[in-house]
């Protein structure tokens, strides 16, 4: 069971990238997980699905530049070592 | 040991709050529960300074001596004592900024252990069902250092129980024959990766599940890396008795962890009413005892994952 460090980094990579990749008018606004459409009332304690939301939309906001970084990087390592 | 502990089970519904403001654990066997390792430093100035007197008196007068000669010339001499200051600034910048990225001074509460408490911490890994009391001790709101503590997690069990994993493992692989060197390095690095997926997992459901704990990343590695011990156990009694030894130690170790996870936890993760045992009903109570439950679930898993392929 070869489970390395490096391979938890690729998939880690991979799933950033998966969400990513999700567009907010395209996708999520049809399937009812748009930014907008979240919002419930203060006061109230945010459900499973607001925090998944929450954390869908800030991951997307943060990680886009640092995204293209580390992608190109892996995509220059991986093309010269295999 | 635990004269508060004792005064709070008499009022247990009072449990919840003054619990963190316990009377200080301050016993004359204490030097300073502030401090969490024994101050050595004035014995070795001492003897520092005994050492450098001599030695300095000895400088001018072997100046005849080339050794000595080239080190009296003045212009080395600044050479010198520039250089000291310069490596004293350099140790001095180094020291400031290390703090920023490694967190060295909550490190090293983890590490404020002694033999004691490691003893006692084991037998409470192996055997945790008459542990009555398992609330951290707090002292003016920092919680105490291990080695006052036995409820109190560290670092130095997890951290030489890995490399003791890793050091059976390459002992389990050899005595089959299966054995080259670069297999304990990827022994090691399986095993770390399986910790960092369940730090991560966990700290994802904990988010997701909005409870409010002082649960830190330091101390769910702490507790994540208690596993290792039974795993030891496991692995050695298979190497001493075949697989039904290893079955059989495992299987206890197993269970041990699993309600040591699950009393320690309770406390953690579940709110303060439910960790006195009463049930709590509404749906974020039970949601945050089957986070828990997971969470204690997925250790003996991990155990067994990560150790069968050694005992054939």
């Amino acid at each position: 069971m070869a489970f390395t460090l490096y391979l938890l980094l690729q998939a880690a990579l991979l799933c950033v990238n998966t969400i990513t990749v999700l567009h907010e008018e395209r996708f999520l606004k049809n399937i009812g997980w748009g930014a907008d459409q979240g919002i419930g009332g203060f006061g109230e304690e945010p459900g499973i699905k607001s925090q998944l939301m929450n954390l869908i939309r800030s991951v997307r906001t943060v990680m886009r530049v640092p995204l293209i970084i580390i992608n190109s990087i892996a995509i220059v390592l991986l093309l010269l070592f295999g | 040991m635990h004269p508060a502990g004792l005064a709070a089970a008499g009022t247990p519904r009072q449990r919840k709050w003054p619990s963190k403001r316990r009377t200080p654990v301050s016993q004359p066997g204490m030097a300073d529960p502030h401090q969490l390792f024994d101050d050595t430093s004035s014995a070795q100035s001492r003897g520092y300074g005994a050492q450098r007197a001599p030695s300095g008196l000895g400088y001018p007068a072997p100046s005849a001596s080339p050794q000595a000669a080239f080190l009296a010339d003045p212009v080395s001499n600044m050479a010198m004592a520039y250089g000291s200051s310069l490596a004293a600034q350099g140790k001095e910048l180094v020291d400031k900024n290390i703090d920023r990225f490694v967190p060295v001074t909550k490190l090293k509460y983890y590490f404020a252990v002694d033999t004691m408490y490691v003893g006692k911490k084991l037998g409470l890994l192996f055997f945790p069902y008459l542990h009555q009391d398992w609330e951290v001790q707090y002292q003016q709101d920092t919680p105490v250092a291990p080695r006052f503590d036995i409820n109190a997690p560290d670092l130095y069990i997890p951290a030489m129980a890995f490399i003791t994993y890793v050091l059976v493992a390459g002992l389990a692989l050899g005595t089959q024959d299966r054995f080259s060197p670069d297999l304990l390095g990827l022994q090691a690095s399986s095993a770390l990766a399986w910790l960092t997926l369940e730090v991560l997992a966990i700290l994802l459901s904990l988010y997701l599940v909005t409870v409010n704990t002082d649960l830190t990343t330091i101390d769910l590695v702490a507790f994540l890396g208690y596993k290792y011990v039974g795993m030891i156990g496991g692995v050695l009694m298979g190497l001493l008795f075949g697989k039904i030894g290893y079955y059989l130690v495992l299987g206890w170790c197993c269970v041990s962890i699993f309600v040591f996870m699950i009393r320690t936890l309770r406390l953690k993760i579940l709110a303060e009413a439910a960790a006195e045992g009463v049930p709590v009903r509404g749906a974020r109570n039970q949601l945050r005892m089957y986070l828990t439950m997971a969470v204690a679930a997925a250790q003996p898993l991990l155990m067994y994952w990560l150790t069968f392929h050694l005992v054939r």
